[in-house]
């Protein structure tokens, strides 16, 4: 019998489109499914976890490494949040001063080293932070760890720009190793016609919108006690959603090279989805 | 060029004087383009390691005997401070006089790297004041400080405010420049930003910038017969001396690449002349350059008279062995200064320059115009031989070799002079800056070349004895194959 695979999954998307969000929940959807998942934040903020582990008090792997002088132990730097999910933030310096992507290369290594990565996980979720500012933060698709992506977006026009972006950065990735994208999932603002503009989308980077997470101010409600959406309010709609998109990341087998396309092909594909309407509500 | 001295950084070689490191041509287009400011650097598709600025300003600003100097880096950076304070401690031991100059790291390492190293880069600022009291505290930038965007210039400001001698930054990143003289020019900013003072009143002196001052008794001597004293910087001086050499009579240079920097700042902002003439290597080199520091300092009639007496007593003897020379081939390998006037030497003692690899070119000095020596070659050379910059492109200098089959390679850097000799190329490793000064010095230099051309046992049996790793393949291309066309 072959050695258990786990899926490293990393989620990128940009900054403030909910990914630590859609994460937290996903992964609380993926363990009551019997799954065992770990999250890897990987910004210098450290709040990637905050909701599978009702707070913020948790030391960084790079704070550890700092203060233990190399001595770290993986009991310090990783909790045990909702439902056993195992959490760890990389962490990172101070704005303005060092080099938060080398923080990210260190602190994957370290976990590497210290043996977190256990046979009995089923996933791990790298969360990066939303502009992936230097090859720092496309470590977890890089050497052969996180092989699928999710994109998380919206029909905002910048959102998009930045999956198209996102998707250049795993093109590039993809033409040396196995990363592969494995969908876009649609964190909803509202935006008028944004399940198809996010299919037309995903379809023109050759791959699909694996799940549209409708807007519901519950996330909020959640988020403000410090919890995932499926611990706050389990029996809710989005509660129903968030365990939805953890079954269609389950079996999704639909992992492809995308194909990003030009800044003029993206602005076409808005204009005829969404941003024609604007057109029309300026006319006299 | 205007210099800012009231910025920590500077322009780099690349920027202010057009510099290049890859280029294929000739003597008499590399003099022109450089005319017409329509020289262009050529990249490589492939390229052997050089050197870096970082580590030129560390061997040079560390000829200073009284300072400390910080490197803000790696600890691999900071290894080649054993050696150089070896010898800057054997060069000051020559003169008998103490050499008290420290070289630290900061050692940065991974925490470091993300986090920021501001905090013990003021750390070690203090706590290298209190251990050995230096005159002025030097901090050296790297690779690391500078991908990492460490704010050194305001650590040193706070640092600086807390001691009583100049916390001097000298902004010196490895991947800064493609040129390392760039690491002179680094130091050079530093020291007139921050150590030289506006002159008191006028010495009788001139500033003779130079490396280890071996010749310095014959230098003095020769000043002092024209009634100059001689400051040579940087080697063995100190903080209290530099601080005063904007009260020279004039600033000379046994390097055009070295001193641009220093001769053309210290004259903006201070007004010392600066003798940018060829340097005073050879006869020709040496007159043309006498005859112009006797000019600007008002002593015409006593360098002539120096010029007079010494002509009598060497010329006769070059021209002996000028006969013995007469014809012989030689490939030149050495910095962009040296490389050319020595190819000048060269064809003054009579023999023939094949081929010049200089390792990088200035298209401009600061004082705007082209290098003096590269004009002065392109004219007076009886061939437009070929010369390409390529900075210590080893597997190009031996197709060169393999190519041109000199009877001889000079090379001012050791790790290019032993590459000639296995492959049977008698070589001399010019690592005296003084090797062919003046007229004394240019008689030995004939017959250093003399012997070394005549006894050639050591090239043959050591080249029978060893494997090279180049293939005839390689042998067989073009030497500038690798190089990708100017943009």
């Amino acid at each position: 019998m072959g050695k258990k695979i786990i899926r490293q999954v990393a989620i990128y998307g940009k900054g403030g489109i909910g990914k630590s969000t859609t994460t937290q929940n996903l992964t609380a959807g993926l363990i009551e499914m019997g799954k065992k998942v770990m999250v890897v934040g990987c910004d210098p903020k450290a709040d990637s976890t905050r909701l599978l582990l009702g707070g913020l008090a948790q030391k960084t792997v790079l704070d550890s490494m700092r203060d233990s002088e190399g001595d770290v132990q993986l009991d310090r730097i990783m909790r045990t949040g909702y439902k056993g999910a195992k959490c760890v933030e990389s962490g990172g310096p101070e704005p303005g001063v060092g080099c938060a992507g080398r923080g990210i290369i260190t602190s994957i290594g370290l976990l590497e080293r210290l043996g977190a990565y256990t046979d009995d996980l089923d996933y791990v979720f790298y969360d990066v932070l939303g502009d992936v500012v230097c090859g720092g933060f496309a470590m977890p698709i890089r050497e052969g760890k996180a092989k699928e992506i999710y994109i998380v977006a919206s029909g905002e026009m910048m959102a998009l720009y930045a999956a198209n972006n996102i998707a250049k950065g795993i093109w590039r990735y993809a033409q040396k190793g196995g990363v592969r994208l494995g969908g876009i999932i649609c964190n909803s603002r509202n935006v008028d016609r944004e399940n198809e503009l996010l299919r037309a989308f995903a379809k023109e980077l050759g791959s699909w919108l694996i799940y549209f997470v409708p807007r519901d101010n519950i996330v909020q409600h959640a988020e403000i006690r410090r919890k995932t959406v499926l611990e706050y309010k389990p029996e809710s709609n989005q509660a129903r959603e968030y365990r939805s998109l953890a079954q269609a990341i389950e079996g999704n087998e639909h992992f492809v090279i995308p194909k990003p396309m030009t800044q003029e092909r993206l602005e076409e594909i808005l204009v005829e989805y969404g941003l024609m309407d604007l057109v029309e509500d300026y006319k006299i | 060029m205007p210099f800012d001295f009231t910025s920590t950084t500077f322009g780099i070689r690349e920027e202010r004087l057009g510099s290049l490191v890859g280029y294929v041509g000739s003597i008499r287009d590399l003099a022109e383009q450089s005319c017409r400011g329509s020289l262009k650097d050529r990249g490589r598709c492939f390229s052997q390691s050089s050197s870096c600025d970082a580590g030129c300003a560390m061997g040079y600003i560390t000829h200073i005997r009284d300072v400390a100097m910080i490197n803000h880096a790696p600890s691999g950076c900071t290894a080649p401070a054993s050696a150089i304070v070896t010898m800057q401690t054997q060069l000051a031991d020559k003169r008998s006089l103490p050499y008290n100059t420290v070289v630290l790291g900061t050692d940065l390492n991974e925490s470091d790297t993300i986090f920021g190293a501001a905090a013990g880069l003021k750390q070690t600022i203090l706590e290298t004041w209190e251990r050995y009291k230096p005159s002025a505290i030097f901090v050296t930038t790297s690779c690391v400080s500078g991908i990492i965007g460490e704010d050194v210039d305001a650590v040193i400001s706070e640092a600086a405010e807390m001691l009583p001698v100049p916390v001097v930054p000298i902004h010196c990143e490895g991947f800064k420049s493609k040129v390392w003289a760039t690491g002179f020019d680094a130091c050079d900013h530093a020291i007139l930003s921050a150590i030289v003072k506006p002159p008191q009143k006028k010495g009788n002196f001139v500033n003779f910038k130079n490396f280890n001052e071996s010749a310095r008794a014959d230098i003095v001597e020769m000043f002092e017969s024209i009634g100059v004293k001689t400051f040579f910087l940087y080697s063995n001086t100190t903080i209290e001396e530099i601080s005063h050499i904007s009260e020279a009579l004039a600033t000379v240079s046994i390097c055009g690449t070295l001193c641009s920097y220093l001769g053309n700042g210290l004259l903006e902002k201070h007004g010392v002349p600066y003798i940018n003439t060829i340097n005073p290597l050879g006869v020709v080199g040496f007159e043309a350059w006498f005859r112009e520091v006797g000019r600007v300092i008002g002593k015409e009639a006593e360098a002539e008279a120096y010029i007079e007496r010494e002509r009598a007593i060497y010329i006769p003897k070059l021209e002996q062995v000028r006969e013995k020379l007469k014809g012989r081939r030689v490939v030149l390998g050495m910095g962009s200064s040296f490389a050319f006037q020595i190819a000048r030497v060269v064809q003054e003692l009579g023999m023939e320059v094949a081929y010049v690899t200089s390792w990088h070119y200035d298209s401009r000095y600061d004082d705007g115009n082209p290098p003096p020596h590269v004009q002065h070659l392109a004219a007076s050379s009886p061939v437009d031989f070929p010369v390409n910059i390529a900075d210590q492109q080893n597997f190009e200098l031996m197709n060169i070799l393999n190519t041109y089959k000199p009877d001889l390679y000079l090379g001012r850097h050791g790790g290019t002079s032993i590459w000639a000799i296995k492959q049977g190329v008698p070589a001399i490793f010019m690592a005296d800056e003084y090797m062919a000064f003046g007229y004394k010095r240019t008689l030995s230099f004939a017959y250093t070349i003399l012997d070394r051309i005549t006894n050639r046992s050591f090239e043959k049996n050591l080249t029978a004895r060893i494997k090279l790793p180049y293939t005839g393949w390689w042998y067989a291309q073009d030497s500038g194959g690798m190089y990708e066309e100017a943009r």
